[in-house]
């Protein structure tokens, strides 16, 4: 059995138990972000293989896009995915995994159970997790939210058009640090992005909810949107009845100080003109 | 599903949170997720429920507070309830 580490958003996580197989598929995947093993590791997976199918979700036939099953305790929370159930403990963090995968599929796995880990470790942090796209232009964060079909897979290959740095099409992570919010990259991607790479945290300079126009606009919205707009792409914790409160709090908060706009954008690159002009610095406007 | 019942009372569903900013209300639907918005008049109406005002005693309260007559605040309230209701936002008690 093996162990490796991966750190992100300075975090450390750790997956003990993983036969060779597992280890070799999840070292190819995150090997950007593995760190030494005998760093302390803020989180601890215990991955328990049993090839046995029985009482795991099955694998589907042909292409699947399924939700990962998550029920919430009080004292842990209960994931199930296709191929594998897992416990996940409140205080301390840490999880249990059973899983009968040891081939691809168990990347499938890895990465379901680790989304849900991160985002309730990063939660703890102070951080908000968002099911989202970001970007940056190399000094400024841009974090648009939204669910599936919003456009955070096609913004980001437009973005990607104008060499814009993409941080993931999937999770990102905001917190608040040092008097100010910034973005920080997690390392899964939906349909647009590859293999994870360390990023710094940036700046978070635009906050912004998607929808669709023949023209490229920016304009806000009121706070109650704009909370719940960040609330709703919240994963995992807006279903979790102990936390829910809290990540509503914070949502305004940073609703207070980021203000969320909502960008309208076809399917081209005029929109970054008018983001870069929405949201370029007061101080470099005078410079000019 | 009716609403139409005067002295029919509601409750925000327990797998729900409400809370108003602002002056509009926000429903945090836990099983689902989801989050839905209410206008002005909507968190009013809702915040009446919580209040334990039958219809009826929503209605007054509306008119009382916005310059619209019954029929209007009949309308309204029984249109945003039934929405409500469907969402799994509130319950019929």
């Amino acid at each position: 059995m093996s162990a490796l580490t991966i750190e992100f958003a300075g975090c450390r996580y750790r997956f003990a138990g993983l036969n060779p197989e597992q280890a070799d598929l999840a070292r190819s995947r995150f090997e950007a972000l593995l760190c030494r093993d005998d760093a302390r590791p803020d989180v601890q997976v215990d991955v328990h293989y049993s090839p046995n199918p029985a009482g795991f979700m099955r694998r589907p036939v042909g292409p699947v896009g399924y939700r990962v099953a998550v029920e919430h305790g009080e004292d842990s929370i209960a994931v199930a995915g296709i191929g594998f159930t897992s416990r996940v403990e409140r205080a301390p963090l840490r999880a249990q995994m059973q899983t009968c995968l040891s081939d691809e599929w168990f990347l499938g796995a890895f990465e379901n159970l680790f989304r849900v880990v991160a985002s309730y470790r990063l939660f703890g942090e102070g951080a908000l997790v968002l099911h989202s796209a970001a970007f940056t232009d190399g000094t400024r964060g841009f974090l648009f939210c939204g669910r599936s079909g919003a456009g955070k897979s096609t913004l980001c290959g437009l973005a990607a058009e104008l060499e814009l740095g993409i941080l993931s099409d999937e999770l990102n992570a905001v917190r608040y640090s040092e008097g100010s919010f910034e973005l920080c990259a997690m390392p899964f991607a939906g349909d647009f992005g590859g293999a994870p790479r360390p990023h710094p945290p940036y700046p978070l300079t635009g906050l912004l909810g998607l929808s669709h126009s023949a023209a490229p606009l920016v304009h806000g919205c009121s706070k109650a949107e704009a909370v719940s707009r960040i609330v709703a792409s919240c994963p995992y914790i807006n279903a979790d009845p102990l936390l829910v409160d809290e990540l509503t709090a914070r949502a305004a908060m940073l609703v207070e100080r980021v203000p969320l706009r909502v960008l309208s954008f076809a399917k081209d690159t005029r929109f970054w003109s008018v983001l870069d002009h929405e949201y370029r610095s007061p101080h470099a406007t005078l410079s000019r | 599903m009716s609403t139409e019942a005067p002295t029919q009372r509601y409750r925000v569903d327990p797998h729900a949170r409400f809370r108003v900013m602002d002056d509009e209300g926000i429903f945090v639907l836990q099983d689902a997720g989801e989050v839905l918005v209410v206008n002005e008049v909507g968190a009013f109406i809702v915040e009446q429920l919580k209040a334990e005002r039958s219809l009826d005693e929503m209605v007054t309260a509306i008119t009382e507070r916005y310059a619209v007559d019954t029929e209007r605040a009949h309308a309204d309230a029984t249109s945003l309830l039934d929405e409500l209701l469907r969402a799994g936002a509130i319950t019929q008690s």
